[in-house]
């Protein structure tokens, strides 16, 4: 392509989309055809900003253009892709592609087919913002698409809104992400009042403002941005909405829309409020932590497949900001090499994640559709009925857990990395002390992980199936699989040739301002940092080749084969019952398997139980059990409850002022007009 | 590739040694006999021998279990300077990759113990997860001690390092040890985490999780367990006491370097062995205070190192 058609891209992309809306408008009699216009050719515009940001990420030059103009007013929607821009641009093709084919096949079941062409066109226009919010710009562009983005989100959030849960889940994500919009809208306007412009480029040049200033600005930035991406304490609209939202939506909001506020916080945060100060890299890495643990502990006690995933996007992002602060606690101290390192650890997490939660939700779409509940118990032996998704969700929960040789654990090793050079880097001992801890702290994070996994995994694919639904469920048909397949194969081909991925994060990275990504960053293999630079802080700490090591597993699996190759076929007989009949009701549960971790991290989850013995004759011979457990919501309880109380209380003293009456009001104007000109008097 | 090749058939070859000379020594401490010291191999080849059975629920995943867990623990013996100061594929990664190669096998026997559609299974699986969790940041903490002092987190590199820089008796080091000594014994499952030779289950939490195998299937996670084990025991040699491994590959020093990593070895088996015996299992929910201590070491450890 030439550098004409690049910069044409993304108008062709939302052209495409514009029109691909108004013919699925055109033809919503026919839900068949809407279905398979809006998925289809939302693909296609998928595939046009792939190929854009794919030439803009290979050619290193960023490309402008216009989207919009209103000559008369001087409005105008301007864009700009750089390697940032584009980066994004890239992971949200990635999934958006395969998430669109697949929808062809999920929307088209059941209850939610004669939505098909709201959920299409909805589809449709949240990734054309979502594009727009990645290339803006200028502050008007971006906070446009911002906010259509929040908007669009929440009614396809309460796609099914016969429902009161998922009408309350839309509610709470409108609520929640006004107030970030709102501080997103006071940083910006700020920025734009002091520097009188509205421009990207002027604006986040660093130079803008300085001071505390810059340090309540980042905190604004944080909270408006944090709340998009879901960090512990902002996350709590991010449980109600995923699983309330149709999967294929879900998977798009845990895989690309959160990560809108990780590219926030990396153009801002991380970029664009000049040399980040200490305070702020330590407090990053402090509530990625934070959001790290507490997320995956949250998601080991859940019982609903995709409030499960959903806990799993909080840890997640707890990851990538790990990688952030730690590479901006470099950009702190001037070690360029360093920084690119946590940084390049956080973007490739960024698409890792969106690769294998969008297959991982793509997978629950699949188990759900076939049984009709999300409920984890209601599962078990699904692997017999759907080997497919069974062995992509396989994959799926393996690179999400940090295992070799997927892409989950190359990024986590990056993140290390970082923690171990900056380490090296940083001298003040309270700063010297968080690496290690944050090592550990995702050191917890991926085995705590691995154990939710093997729960959500075996419980649900493994051994007898718990109802009569998971006994007759059917395997989805390949337009529905193929997606799968295809992320699945992206999970394991990023795992084995990180290497790839980082030498092209070294082009994306290279812009930015106080990052030196070594020239050599993704050699072949994935040797980091394999000779000391200027500043001396780098020298190569461990290198990883995964496909060495898969050489070695198979090297393993042929020594399995080889001392076993006398057994031959194997008898099969039942499962020892310990004297009784095996049922599913004496498999083992998903909340048995969590019950440890719960009793072991109750000063976490604070849980309530009751037992309660129902007898008739004696209470020696209970008829039946009741057991029922709850864990406490510590961040409802105590934090949003309060805030909400307070709000209301506010609200009602207010109520005073406004009583209704014609006389009160008037003399209010009275009141404000009288002293607006005392105050004029007295300042003259 | 030989070499890698080579010192993995080495290590399986040792590995049922390890585990009955434990066996023998924590027998002769309650003055009896104890087995026979090639009782593991005839344990093995017995297992190796029969038939396989298995049960009439579970799918491939339960098939794939041992095997891969068995693949990634020889995977891993691949990692690890055993009697030269280089790991036969230090090109592939270092502790880390370790770490995540031995998790990897963990994650496949946990998942195959779920298909059965036992509960033992779940149990030992949800157990034996649980552990792993937790011993994962105490583990990785000391790691992080070991390897910023030694300026590597590759191990071959690190053995290198840590032989220029000649013995140290660092304070630092005896916490750092001490810490993943406790850890040796958790990932490892012996008293007083989990007991290896019960089979009752209240106790058990490894032996739950690999209750339904049987044959050969059972032999593979048998063997594997034990090479796991070795595994962990140099891993500590090489990271504590390097001394004695050859830097050239002269076979009077590789002889040199076989005696000191086998008496080494040996050291941290009676230990292992002194452990059991004088200590009874913890309740399930003191293991974390257990691990809690490890943590706790290591951090001092490296508080004391960089401080």
């Amino acid at each position: 392509m030439t550098p004409l058609d690049v910069a044409a891209g993304l108008p062709a992309a939302i052209v495409l989309r514009i029109g691909v809306i108004a013919v699925t408008l055109l033809a919503s009699r026919r839900t068949h055809v809407a279905r398979h216009v809006a998925f289809l050719g939302s693909a296609m515009a998928s595939v046009v900003t792939f190929l854009m940001a794919a030439q803009v990420v290979r050619a290193g030059s960023p490309v402008h253009g216009m989207l919009l103009v209103h000559q008369a007013s001087g409005f105008a929607l301007t864009y700009t892709v750089d390697g940032l821009s584009a980066w994004f641009l890239v992971v949200l093709a990635v999934l958006a592609v395969p998430i669109a084919l697949f929808s062809i096949g999920y929307i088209g079941h059941a209850h939610l087919g004669r939505r098909s062409v709201f959920i299409g066109v909805a589809f449709n226009v949240l990734l054309a913002a979502l594009e727009i919010v990645f290339a803006a710009d200028t502050v008007i562009t971006f906070l446009f698409a911002w906010e259509l983005v929040t908007l669009v989100t929440a009614a396809l959030v309460a796609t099914d809104h016969e429902i009161g849960a998922n009408r309350r889940a839309a509610y709470l994500y409108l609520v929640m992400s006004h107030v970030g919009t709102g501080c997103l809208v006071a940083g910006f306007l700020t920025l734009a009042a002091a520097s009188g412009s509205v421009s990207f480029s002027t604006i986040l040049s660093g130079h803008v403002v300085a001071g505390p200033l810059r340090d309540g600005l980042f905190a604004l930035f944080f909270l408006g941005f944090g709340v998009k991406a879901g960090v512990i304490p902002l996350h709590v609209w991010l449980p109600e909405a995923h699983p309330s939202a149709p999967t294929n939506i879900s998977a798009l909001m845990s895989g690309v829309l959160i990560k809108a506020g990780i590219y926030g916080m990396v153009r801002v945060c991380a970029f664009g409020l000049g040399v980040p100060r200490l305070s702020w890299g330590v407090f990053v890495v402090a509530v990625g932590g934070l959001s790290a643990v507490l997320g995956v502990l949250y998601a080991l006690v859940q019982h609903d497949l995709k409030r499960l995933l959903a806990y799993h996007s909080i840890e997640n992002i707890g990851i990538i900001l790990l990688g952030l602060g730690a590479g901006m606690m470099a950009l702190t101290y001037g070690h360029s090499d360093v920084a690119s390192v946590g940084i390049a650890a956080s973007l490739f997490h960024v698409l890792n994640h969106a690769v294998f939660k969008g297959l991982l939700f793509l997978g629950a779409g699949s188990v759900v559709t076939a049984t009709g509940t999300r409920q984890i118990e209601q599962f078990g032996g699904l692997l017999r009925r759907m080997p497919w998704t069974g062995l992509f969700f396989l994959i799926g929960a393996m690179a999400i857990s940090g295992l070799p040789p997927f892409n989950g654990f190359a990024s986590e090793w990056l993140t290390f990395q970082a923690f171990l050079f900056g380490f090296r880097g940083s001298a003040e001992p309270p700063v010297l002390f968080l690496f290690p801890v944050a090592g550990a702290l995702l050191a917890l994070t991926a085995a705590l992980a691995a154990a939710c996994f093997v729960k959500a995994f075996g419980i649900c694919f493994l051994a007898l199936p718990r109802s009569t639904a998971a006994a007759e469920a059917h395997e989805s048909p390949a337009v529905m699989l193929v997606p799968q397949a295809f992320l699945a194969a992206l999970c394991v081909g990023f795992g084995l040739f990180p290497g790839r991925v980082l030498r092209v994060l070294a082009g994306v990275m290279a812009p930015l301002p106080g990052l030196q990504p070594q020239a050599d960053m993704g050699r072949g293999a994935f040797e980091m940092a394999s000779r000391s630079s200027g500043a001396g802080v780098m020298n190569s700490f461990d290198h990883v080749v995964p496909v060495v090591l898969v050489a070695a597993l198979l090297g393993g699996l042929a020594v399995a084969a080889w001392v076993t190759r006398r057994a031959g076929a194997a008898r099969r007989v039942p499962t020892w019952g310990c004297g009784g009949e095996l049922t599913a009701r004496t498999e083992y549960t998903a909340t048995a398997f969590s019950k440890p971790l719960m009793m072991i991290f109750d000063a976490v989850y604070r849980p309530t139980r009751q037992v309660e013995a129902l007898a008739t004759v004696s209470p020696y011979f209970p008829e039946e059990v009741r057991y029922h457990s709850e864990i406490e919501n510590t961040f409802e309880r105590y934090v949003y409850g309060p805030l909400v109380r307070g709000i209301f209380r506010m609200a009602d003293g207010m109520n005073v002022l406004q009583a209704g009456s014609l006389h009160a009001y008037l003399a209010y104007v009275i009141a404000l007009v009288v002293s607006l000109v005392l105050f004029v008097w007295w300042r003259s | 590739m030989i070499l890698a090749l080579l010192q993995s058939a080495g290590l399986l070859a040792a590995a049922p040694l390890l585990r009955t000379v434990i066996k023998k020594m924590k027998a002769r401490l309650q003055n009896r006999q104890g087995p026979p010291l090639l009782q593991g191999y005839s344990d093995l080849s017995k297992l190796l021998g029969k038939e396989s059975v298995r049960s009439e629920t579970a799918s491939w995943v339960y098939v794939a279990g041992p095997r891969v867990y068995f693949a990634a623990i020889v995977a891993a013996t691949t990692l690890v300077p055993v009697l030269m100061a280089a790991a036969p594929l230090e090109a592939a990664g270092g502790i880390l990759l370790l770490v995540g190669t031995l998790a990897l096998g963990r994650f496949a026997l946990a998942t195959a113990a779920l298909d059965t559609g036992s509960p033992f299974g779940g149990m030992g699986a949800s157990r034996d997860m649980t552990i792993a969790a937790l011993a994962e940041p105490a583990l990785m903490l000391g790691l992080f001690t070991s390897a910023l002092a030694a300026g590597s987190m590759n191990l071959g590199v690190l053995v290198r390092g840590l032989l220029q820089q000649g013995p140290s008796l660092h304070p630092s080091d005896f916490l750092a040890l001490a810490g993943l000594f406790i850890i040796l014994i958790a990932e490892t499952g012996r008293i007083p985490v989990d007991n290896p030779a019960t089979h009752l289950e209240l106790t058990m939490i490894h032996e739950a999780m690999v209750l339904e195998y049987a044959g050969p299937d059972l032999a593979l996670v048998e063997w594997a367990s034990a090479l796991k084990e070795l595994l962990y025991m140099t891993l500590l040699v090489d990271l504590f006491m390097p001394a004695g491994i050859a830097i050239h590959a002269a076979p009077g020093a590789i002889l040199v370097a076989l005696l000191a990593w086998a008496g080494k070895v040996f050291v941290l088996a009676i230990a292992v062995t002194l452990a059991e015996s004088t200590n009874a299992k913890l309740r399930l929910f003191r293991v974390p205070e257990l691990v809690s201590i490890s943590l706790g070491l290591a951090f001092l450890a490296l508080a004391i190192r960089f401080l």
